[in-house]
């Protein structure tokens, strides 16, 4: 045994080495904290404060408004369209890139990025262009009777645009990971194309699925940039919830636009509740790094 | 139900992948398509199960020719690598998927579908799990459900793609053995892909091996361990070394020396002499053998294993030192050729 130990060394590090400093830890807080509450809580308390200003009377006489009804139905008319076309894309562009090989894959899967990198202003303006009066593609459907611009068949179009990539994007790494093994078994199990699909590829995206569902829908019900454009803004015509809010408040109806904005604020806090749930219980479903 | 392959050619674009393969597997036979990576083997199976359509040549079932027959409704039941087990179903709903997905009249009722999956859970000895999901179960056990559930189907052949492949050593000796016993039980005609020579060796009635899309072999485990036909089994399979050498006068001469009597029929010039560890052996004296020095000495199972060089050809390679002799590294010790296969120079 030797007598001597090596002395400790007197600038012995007293926490791991990734941690900080207290100082600083508690910086770093209070500046996130600050940020959060000023940023995201406060205009959160401050639309249901607002609402609420003239009392539940209030809030519900403005809730019984012709025009906020009507922009209430239009919204979700909008969005129960919408999200079932995007259902339908998102599993058949996903199922196309994820399980078969061919030229020009990795352009599709960045055209299918587009919308979230274009302007919401630049979507509604092309569908402005292409069937309005004078647009390219306008003359011929007008032959045909159908009204789009201004009209309901356009805020679906650009809705549509705009929420195109949710569910595909949710769905394409997902169905990456899963590879095409388990539909290989099903099928050498004797299983038609659609009960594989039905009975074994459905069930193993369907959180996957329901996630992107739940954003797409978010997006589709409080879309204002591209609606704005294309709606025209005819007052319990053409104006969806988020239009409502503005036509509102530029007529000084605080309580009104308040309103209906805590609704939007409601479905944005609903959604976000669903989606942490979401994450929380099927988590290595949605994100696709799981694999048995 | 036997299988006969007739000059099956696949390609993925550029890369051939089978380069016209035709194979003959008799009814009840077990066996193994052996072969590296790359070699085609599970190209081959999946073409037999109609999971991939070959560029030409055909498959016939017994007499059918199923070459276009689509997967549903060939009537095979394929075991994967991953097991590709259903993940959202329970063991006994796996089981009974084949049933379950069948056509009106051809569906058993559903007590007869679980009476069916509850004896083949029987069969692969997982009594009492059948509520368990795949999830739940270790990795020998998901294999024997991936089983039973190719079975569930009564399928006309068995195909098993690397059927051992993601299980530790211990495992995948016992389910082996098994796999062997379940086969005698059942007669299904089975094929399994394998790179692992011991399982092929060990499991099947006879073995294929492919090497570059292209089938080397095709014999019992004896015949191709002992009489291997080409240069690319005698590497393949079992521990092998290689030496130039020459062929004169039916003789076979390495290093000036006449060291096997018989080339076996191969035409004069250079040539290859191909050497198992037990083909060589330590000679008690210089005359008649090959000076050689030992390089290093290793434990290897219950025998030495000594690394020596031929002094006069720069050949090194390895043999058995027997437990009697005591060899040091360094030393000079002659060694004696007794046999080897002689296969033409490359």
């Amino acid at each position: 045994m030797s007598a001597e130990r090596p002395q400790a060394s007197a600038a012995v590090r007293s926490r791991p080495a990734t941690e900080d400093p207290p100082a600083l830890k508690g910086l770093l807080i209070a500046l996130a904290v600050f940020f959060l509450a000023s940023f995201l809580v406060l205009p959160l308390v401050v639309v249901f404060v607002e609402a609420f200003r003239k009392g539940a009377e209030g809030y519900l006489a403005a809730l019984r408004e012709e025009d906020a009804l009507a922009a209430i139905r239009l919204t979700l008319t909008v969005a129960a369209i919408a999200v079932p076309v995007n259902v339908v894309f998102g599993i058949a562009a996903a199922w196309c890139i994820a399980k078969y090989e061919f030229k020009g894959k990795s352009f599709l899967v960045s055209l299918i990025d587009l919308p979230f990198s274009v302007s919401p202003v630049v979507a509604g303006l092309v569908y402005v262009l292409l069937f309005g009066a004078h647009g390219l593609l306008g003359p011929t459907v007008r032959s045909w009777g159908w009204e789009i611009v201004f009209a309901v068949p356009g805020i679906v179009l650009a809705t549509v645009f705009v929420t195109l990539p949710f569910v595909a994007r949710e769905l394409i790494p997902l169905m990456e990971e899963q590879g095409t093994t388990d539909e290989e078994a099903a099928l050498s199990l004797g299983a038609g194309g659609l009960k594989t699909f039905l009975r074994v590829t459905l069930p193993n995206i369907k959180w996957g699925l329901l996630y992107g569902v739940l954003l797409c829908n978010a997006r589709a019900m409080g879309e204002f940039g591209a609606v704005s454009v294309i709606s025209g803004h005819i007052r319990g015509l053409t104006n969806t919830m988020p239009l409502q809010v503005e036509v509102l408040y530029n007529e000084y109806d605080a309580v009104g636009a308040f309103t209906i904005a805590s609704l939007l604020a409601l479905l944005a806090l609903v959604t976000l509740a669903l989606k942490a749930l979401l994450e929380w219980r099927y988590a290595d479903e949605i994100a696709g790094t799981h694999r048995r | 139900m036997d299988i006969r392959i007739r000059n099956i050619v696949k390609d993925f674009g550029r890369t051939a992948a089978l380069e016209g393969v035709s194979l003959d597997i008799a009814s009840g036979e077990l066996v193994a398509l052996l072969g590296p990576s790359g070699s085609g083997k599970t190209t081959l199976l999946r073409i037999i199960a109609g999971l991939d359509v070959p560029n030409g040549g055909q498959v016939f079932f017994g007499d059918e020719d199923a070459s276009h027959t689509p997967v549903q409704h060939r009537k095979v039941g394929f075991v994967f690598q991953q097991y590709a087990l259903f993940r959202h179903m329970t063991v006994l709903e796996n089981i009974g998927f084949g049933l379950k997905v069948r056509d009106g009249a051809t569906r058993p009722s559903a007590a007869e579908i679980r009476r069916r999956s509850l004896e083949l859970l029987d069969l692969v000895q997982l009594q009492g799990l059948e509520r368990r999901y795949p999830g739940q179960l270790s990795g020998g056990q998901r294999q024997r459900v991936a089983l039973a559930r190719a079975l569930a189907v009564e399928p006309r052949v068995l195909l098993l793609d690397e059927p051992f492949g993601a299980l530790d050593a211990k495992v995948r000796k016992d389910l082996r053995r098994w796999l062997r016993a379940i086969h005698e039980r059942t007669g299904h005609t089975t094929v399994f892909v394998t790179h692992d020579q011991d399982e092929a060796l060990e499991l099947a009635d006879r073995v294929a091996v492919l090497n570059k899309g292209r089938i080397e072999q095709v014999g019992t485990p004896d015949a191709i361990y002992d009489r291997p036909e080409t240069p690319f089994v005698f590497r393949f399979i079992g521990e092998s070394h290689a030496v130039s050498v020459q062929v004169r006068e039916g003789k076979v001469w390495l290093a000036g020396q006449p060291i096997l009597m018989a080339a076996g029929g191969i035409a004069e010039g250079p040539a290859e002499l191909h050497l198992r560890p037990q083909d060589v052996e330590f000679a008690a004296h210089a005359a008649d053998a090959l000076p050689a020095r030992i390089l290093s000495v290793r434990r290897s199972g219950p025998t030495r294993r000594a690394e020596i060089r031929l002094s006069d050809v720069e050949a090194v390679f390895e043999i058995d030192a027997p437990a009697a002799l005591t060899v040091r590294p360094g030393e000079e010790r002659p060694v004696r050729i007794l046999r080897g296969r002689v296969f033409p120079a490359a």
